[in-house]
């Protein structure tokens, strides 16, 4: 029957192509809009760990000013978003957690020996060596460098596979020398094509930003003098005596990024308790000035503390599917016109044995039918309004303003949810008018 | 076949209510062509849609073939009326956008039928109306006696024990109507039940009985004929 409801539907739409297009374009409109919004948002709220939920977490401590909350976002949770230097090296020494990760961001030129490529800035993560293992990235060639080197400086690298093809033309680089900031730096590893987006293991600059072109250990800062290339929050100097890069090292700035596996409760418990005692320690020394505080938060709820997803967005959200609703209750008149006007037809078909539910079904099969068509169109109006906010914002949102196949199956969805929720009434309502009073009429 | 007893059917709307039937009993048997006059207004066609199941009576008790059908689902009633009923309508009420083929097609659709059966049905209907070349038509280009043929022929795919026609020739110059009415006929002979309203006396004479209904009952069963000429004079 449903063969014969939808080929009904076919040429009932042939029938009045005006009528027909005009409730197309209402669900049109009303899907593509909300799909453009709805796809922000999703591509926004992307986790890209969401697999590692339950084992990894980002560390946060409260070394903040004993006279104000570290503050930022609606979603925080008053802790400093990142680690000390100091802190961050204290915690690499517990060896509780399976795997852990201190990390920034940071940038260096590349020049290569003996080559025509002309010399780049590299986007470089500076990292410990369970960074890979950590966020699953994967390799083409060679590995992650051995412990050593996250504690005493060895000039090693890894590659970005972009990097690699644009430095040695995709071919397997390990052993090679890259110079970084004129300094030889030997390659161990290149990774794979890896892009999370939103970049949730460091959310501090621009969420959508592309990952690092260069990884490097943790074990260079003296060597380079490094301090983070990226957000860096403070509120105090530090009187710990240090003096030049040292003293910044050691101040009360965070800047490095912090991230932990634990593989059970129990360890979990245990780098609770680690946490704690590592806090009342430091407290002893005059350090944590405030409260006893710190968070182990996992991906998905450090996406929504580092307020990746705004509320604005979730607002405009909102907004989107009320306009749909517009939508909808414009295409239930238009439907209610045309289902009314073939009433007779229909007063013909109950007296040749349809029942109310098979009317129903038959119009209600209708407007799923311009339902599909409206949720095509809506597509390809949201791939305009999409590739409309590319061109806006220049670039920024590429990844973010495109959709994918689940986008479009949910595009899809909706259009049909859409329609079926204008055709219900409509559909009842023809079901359930009397045919003998149209049949009398003709 | 059909055995209305004490059918009552009241409309009622904001102001008045309307008696259309009231204690109307009827028996109609296996194989009878009956014809059905009246005034305008006396319940002939609220009568003949209580009959064919597009209408509850208010009160009172329906037996068809037997059953009980008064307090049966809205599913029930439509499977009975599509499987058992055939309507024909003074106005033909084809499907204006389907072909002939298509028109016939729509209550082996609920049937059920396979394609097949379907197409041998429809074929086998036309043909018995007349219409065989014209299945690619749509109503629009057909006369209206042939319309009404088509009707005929929808109304027979099915293969209905019970025919319920609603002035069928009303629409129809003298001459189709009794190309029409002799259809009919023939349809009667091959054991088809038929109950026809007609405004016509002497297409209502070559019913084997004649009811008149007047103010929603069924008058005297004799002489109603002549009854129905003084009314019409
Ligand atoms: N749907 C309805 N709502 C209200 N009143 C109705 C309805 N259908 C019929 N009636 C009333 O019921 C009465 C009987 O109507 P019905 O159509 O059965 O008459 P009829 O004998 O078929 O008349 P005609 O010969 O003119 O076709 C009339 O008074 C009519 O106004
Ligand atoms: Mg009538």
């Amino acid at each position: 029957m449903i063969g014969y409801y939808i080929s009904l539907a076919l040429r009932s739409l042939r029938g009045t192509p005006i009528l027909s297009a005009l409730m197309v374009a209402a669900i049109a409109v009303g899907v593509g809009a909300s799909m453009t919004v709805l796809t922000l948002n999703y591509m926004m709220s992307q986790n890209a760990l969401a697999h590692k939920n339950d084992v990894l977490y980002a560390v946060q401590l409260d070394s903040w000013d004993p006279n104000q909350t570290f503050n930022r976002g609606d979603g925080g949770n008053d802790i400093p978003l990142q680690l000390t230097y100091q802190d961050a090296t204290a915690l690499l020494r517990s060896d509780i957690p399976a795997r852990q990760v201190a990390m920034h961001r940071y940038g260096f030129t590349v020049t290569l020996e003996d080559s025509e490529a002309r010399p780049f800035t590299a986007e470089t993560r500076v990292s410990t060596r369970d960074f890979f293992a950590l966020f699953d990235v994967p390799f083409i060639y060679g590995g992650t460098w051995a412990e050593d080197a996250d504690l005493s400086p060895e000039q090693l690298v890894v590659l970005s596979k972009a990097t690699n093809d644009r430095l040695f033309g995709g071919a397997d680089s390990v052993g090679q020398i890259v110079n970084l900031n004129g300094e030889p730096f030997t390659v161990v590893g290149v990774i794979d094509n890896w892009n999370p987006s939103p970049k949730i293991y460091d959310l501090n600059n621009n969420p959508f930003a592309d990952s690092e072109e260069l990884f490097i250990p943790f074990g260079l800062h003296r060597r380079f003098e490094m301090v983070s290339w990226g957000n860096t929050n403070g509120w105090s100097a530090g009187d710990n005596g240090y003096e030049g890069y040292e003293a910044r090292l050691f101040g009360e700035s965070v800047w490095i990024q912090y991230w932990v596996e634990l593989n059970s409760a129990e360890q979990k418990s245990q780098y609770d308790e680690f946490l704690t005692g590592y806090i009342r320690q430091q407290k002893e020394q005059g350090r944590f000035p405030r409260p006893l505080k710190f968070a182990l938060t996992p991906p998905s709820e450090w996406l929504v503390l580092n307020d990746v997803l705004e509320d604005d967005n979730r607002v405009l959200g909102w907004v989107s599917l009320a306009f749909l609703l517009v939508c909808v209750v414009n295409a239930i008149a238009l439907l209610l016109a045309k289902f009314l006007r073939k009433a007779p037809e229909a007063g013909v078909r109950r007296a040749l044995g349809a029942s109310r539910h098979a009317i129903f079904m038959q119009h209600l099969i209708e407007s799923m039918c311009i339902g599909v068509l409206g949720g095509l169109f809506g597509i390809v109006l949201a791939l305009i309004g999409l590739s409309g906010i590319r061109a806006l914002t220049l670039g920024i949102a590429d990844r973010i303003a495109s959709m994918d196949w689940l986008m479009m199956l949910a595009a899809i969805v909706l259009a049909i949810l859409a329609s079926l929720l204008a055709g219900i009434y409509p559909a009842w309502r023809i079901s359930r008018t009397n045919p003998s009073v149209y049949l009398k009429s003709q | 076949m059909l055995n209305m007893h004490n059918i009552r059917k009241s409309y009622r709307t904001d102001t008045v209510e309307t008696h259309a039937l009231r204690d109307f009993s009827l028996s109609v048997d296996e194989g009878e062509f009956v014809s059905v006059t009246g005034p305008s207004g006396s319940g002939k066609t609220t009568f003949l849609n209580i009959a064919g199941l597009l209408e509850t009576p208010t009160g009172g008790e329906y037996h068809l073939d037997g059953q009980e059908v008064s307090g049966l689902s809205d599913r029930e009633r439509s499977r009975l009326r599509n499987e058992k009923i055939g309507f024909i309508f003074q106005g033909f009420n084809l499907i204006p956008d389907l072909n002939l083929f298509d028109n016939i097609d729509v209550p082996l659709r609920y049937r059920g039928f396979d394609s097949k059966e379907r197409k041998r049905r429809i074929e086998k209907s036309l043909e018995q109306v007349g219409l065989s070349a014209r299945v690619k038509h749509l109503p629009a280009q057909l006369s209206g006696g042939q319309q009404q043929r088509v009707a005929i022929a929808r109304a027979l795919a099915g293969e209905p024990r019970f025919l319920l026609a609603d002035e069928p020739t009303g629409n129809l110059d003298s001459l189709m109507a009794r190309q029409v009415m002799e259809l009919l006929e023939l349809i009667n002979q091959a054991g088809t039940t038929i109950v026809m309203v007609t405004h016509d006396p002497d297409l209502a004479r070559r019913a084997h009985r004649n009811i008149q209904i007047v103010d929603g009952q069924v008058s005297d069963l004799r002489n109603t004929i002549g009854a129905e000429e003084a009314a019409v004079a």
